[in-house]
């Protein structure tokens, strides 16, 4: 699904990103830890293809096709869902439809058929139905006013009618309650399955609790210096970043 | 050559001025007369007038501008009281006005006995004003509407302002006057259409609003690159009166309105909102200047502008109040998008506050479309040029709730949104 190779990448000239390689195969749900400043948000963007985010060597293949290649909108309508740590706020721009607007401009770049305003708003009900996103929500200015489990139930949402092949949450958790965490992990569970990958990036295993990953890699000065499975997270929360990166190095 | 070729100096039009002072009856020859003497002094308005400094309207009249674009259409009204003026000049025929009792500039201005005598050249009165004094000294056309108390004018007074070919360019320009009374509790919406293009025209507007009156006034100005215009909005509001003001505004060679109002009792309140779309290297001045005379009035500014190419966009606004003030509530907000490199715009937000329990408050930002906000519809697959303008649309679209009612508001988004049609290259583009 999505192979990166030696990847570096900087932001204002500044490497940030030192080398990554990472292999996620179909299915699998990959969690990438590490300190503040490793690189996760760089990781993120360089892999959404934000502006800003310049990637200076290295390869990233996503089912098999250079992705650095493509603008970030391309790359969303391949299949890449980034969730963001901060949703922005659009004013004037309703959820629905922005999410109408979304999900149509994907369709249109795959060469598929859009949907009309009644198929799209049945599909939207029904999807936001599940996450306990209510119809007053849909109607608001996207995001504006929202509170931080709106948010990010709001990006859960557009990752269940987009249906990504690929999805990036980016410290999906900063923000959160453990209530609103827990409706939150349970919209990407439902979301799980054999033709859908996942990249959890966060800063604590809290997060991991609830989305279990099949893999745990830890993130130090811009490279992997650790992979295990989900008892690494364990392993990090117990002994600390310092410890694991240390015996590492 | 056509007329084109004669500018609008000075000279003639003091010389037009004395003629239409020699040739009227004595209320109206004294007060032209007045208005020409401290013109004659001024002259037309220069940069080195503070309040002109970013509007040159002598610099715009020097030359005859170039350049055509099509007009845009009038939005249709159904069952409005409507006054076409083709030209600057009234046209009678098409005009329905006569319903709703309104009259004829030109009627009240030959009438030696009128009941308006001493209503015209009242309303906020502005003794130094340049343009002012240019329009009360030429003033030949337009219409009085008089709203007896509580009186509810169900459908719009729709003021349809067409320009078209050489006729709608006389260098020495055309001049009108509205005079709107509404007495005690009456309500009434004022529609002003602005399409094609004038060679210069004054258009100036007199609004009395009596305790407890309401009007609605929307202008919806969408005339040509080459027009040249200046307008101002005279008001004044007693006790408990609302003016709720909405103007949008595509500028022109020459483009600037001015709202002027004054709040002169308890509880009057009066909010303006506005919507600029400047391109093609056009100008748009939109100025207030609010004065609060009363104790707790009110006032609402929210301006937005998107200047596309080498346009440049002004907003002044002035907040004055006035020391028996007290209690004012006045608030002021401007922001503009700023969609290439070579637009400009002239931010000027001024507050005069003379009493001292008042909340007065003023905003204004200017910058490009957020970069954050474009990457994320991108990272949702929408393509940047499509992002692009659903955040212009969005940002818009915030200003035109303030208008209650739906149908207005459906016509004013309608010329939104053809702007932003018209103009989706320099919306899309990247630099």
């Amino acid at each position: 699904m999505l192979e990166i190779e030696d990847l570096h990448a900087s932001v204002q000239g500044k490497e940030i990103l030192k080398g990554l390689s990472l292999k996620v195969g179909a299915g699998e749900v990959h969690a990438i830890m590490g300190p503040n400043g490793a690189g996760k948000s760089t990781t993120s963007y360089a892999l959404a293809g934000r502006d800003g985010y310049d990637v200076t060597s290295g390869q990233v293949r996503f089912k098999g096709e250079d992705l650095l290649a493509l603008k970030p909108e391309e790359r969303a309508a391949k299949g890449i869902f980034l969730a963001f740590q901060y949703p922005l706020e659009i004013p004037g721009v309703s959820t629905l439809n922005f999410l109408k607007t979304a999900v149509n401009a994907q369709a249109k770049l795959r060469g598929e058929p859009v949907l009309d305003a009644v198929q799209f708003l049945r599909v939207v009900r029904e999807a936001a139905k599940l996450l306990n996103v209510s119809e007053e929500m849909l109607k608001r200015p996207l995001n504006v006013g929202f509170s931080g489990g709106e948010k990010k139930r709001n990006e859960v949402l557009q990752m269940a009618l987009l249906k990504p092949a690929l999805a990036i949450l980016d410290e999906t958790d900063s923000g959160l309650d453990i209530d609103a965490l827990k409706l939150v992990a349970e919209g990407v569970n439902a979301l799980r399955a054999p033709d859908r990958s996942f990249l959890v990036i966060t800063h604590y295993q809290r997060l991991l609790d609830y989305i279990v990953p099949d893999f745990v890699h830890i993130l130090a000065d811009g490279r992997i210096v650790r992979s295990g499975d989900k008892s690494l997270a364990l392993r990090l929360e117990e002994q600390g970043y310092d410890a694991l990166i240390g015996k590492a190095a | 050559m056509s007329g084109m070729s004669e500018t609008t100096s000075l000279n003639r039009l003091l010389d037009r001025m004395a003629a239409y002072e020699r040739d009227t009856v004595p209320w109206l020859g004294a007060l032209r007369e007045e208005a020409r003497t401290i013109f004659a002094g001024s002259g037309l308005p220069t940069r080195r007038i503070e309040a002109w400094k970013y509007s040159d309207l002598s610099r715009a009249l020097a030359h005859t501008p170039e350049g055509t674009s099509p007009a845009r259409p009038a939005p249709v009204l159904p069952g409005a009281h409507l006054a076409v003026f083709k030209n600057g000049v009234l046209d009678e025929a098409q005009s329905t006005i006569a319903e709703i009792g309104a009259v004829p500039l030109r009627q009240v201005l030959a009438d030696p006995a009128t009941p308006f005598a001493n209503k015209i050249g009242q309303v906020n009165p502005q003794k130094n004003h340049v343009l002012l004094n240019l329009n009360t000294a030429l003033m030949e056309d337009g219409i009085v509407v008089h709203v007896p108390a509580h009186t509810k004018l169900t459908a719009p007074l729709y003021l349809r302002y067409e320009w078209e070919g050489e006729e709608a360019r006389i260098p020495d320009g055309r001049h009108l006057r509205i005079l709107i009374l509404l007495d005690e509790g009456a309500e009434a919406t004022l529609v002003e259409s602005h399409t094609g293009t004038p060679g210069f025209s004054t258009i100036v507007n007199e609004v009395r609003l009596a305790t407890g009156a309401r009007l609605t006034h929307v202008r919806l100005d969408r005339l040509g690159t080459a027009s040249r215009q200046s307008a101002i909005t005279l008001g004044e509001l007693a006790s408990a009166a609302h003016y709720d003001g909405f103007y949008l505004s595509e500028g022109g060679r020459f483009s600037r309105h001015e709202a002027l109002l004054e709040l002169t009792e308890k509880d009057a309140q009066a909010q303006l909102d506005g919507i600029f779309l400047v391109a093609d290297g056009r100008h748009c001045d939109n100025t207030t200047v609010i004065t609060h005379a009363g104790p707790e009035t009110a006032s609402r500014q929210s301006f937005r502008g998107v200047l596309a190419g080498d346009s440049r966009g002004v907003y002044q606004g002035c907040i004055r109040v006035r020391p028996d003030a007290q209690m004012t509530d006045a608030r002021q907000m401007s922001r503009t998008l700023l969609l290439s490199r070579q637009a400009e715009i002239a931010i000027k937000p001024e507050l005069e506050i003379l009493a001292d329990n008042v909340k007065c408050s003023h905003g204004a930002t200017a910058g490009e479309l957020d970069s954050a906000a474009l990457f994320f519809l991108r990272a949702r697959g929408i393509p940047e040029a499509e992002a692009r303008a659903l955040l212009v649309e969005g940002f818009l679209s915030e200003v035109l709730e303030a208008i209650e009612s739906e149908s207005l508001r459906a016509c004013v988004a309608a010329a939104v949104s053809d702007w932003l049609t018209i103009h989706s290259g320099e919306i899309s583009h990247v630099e």
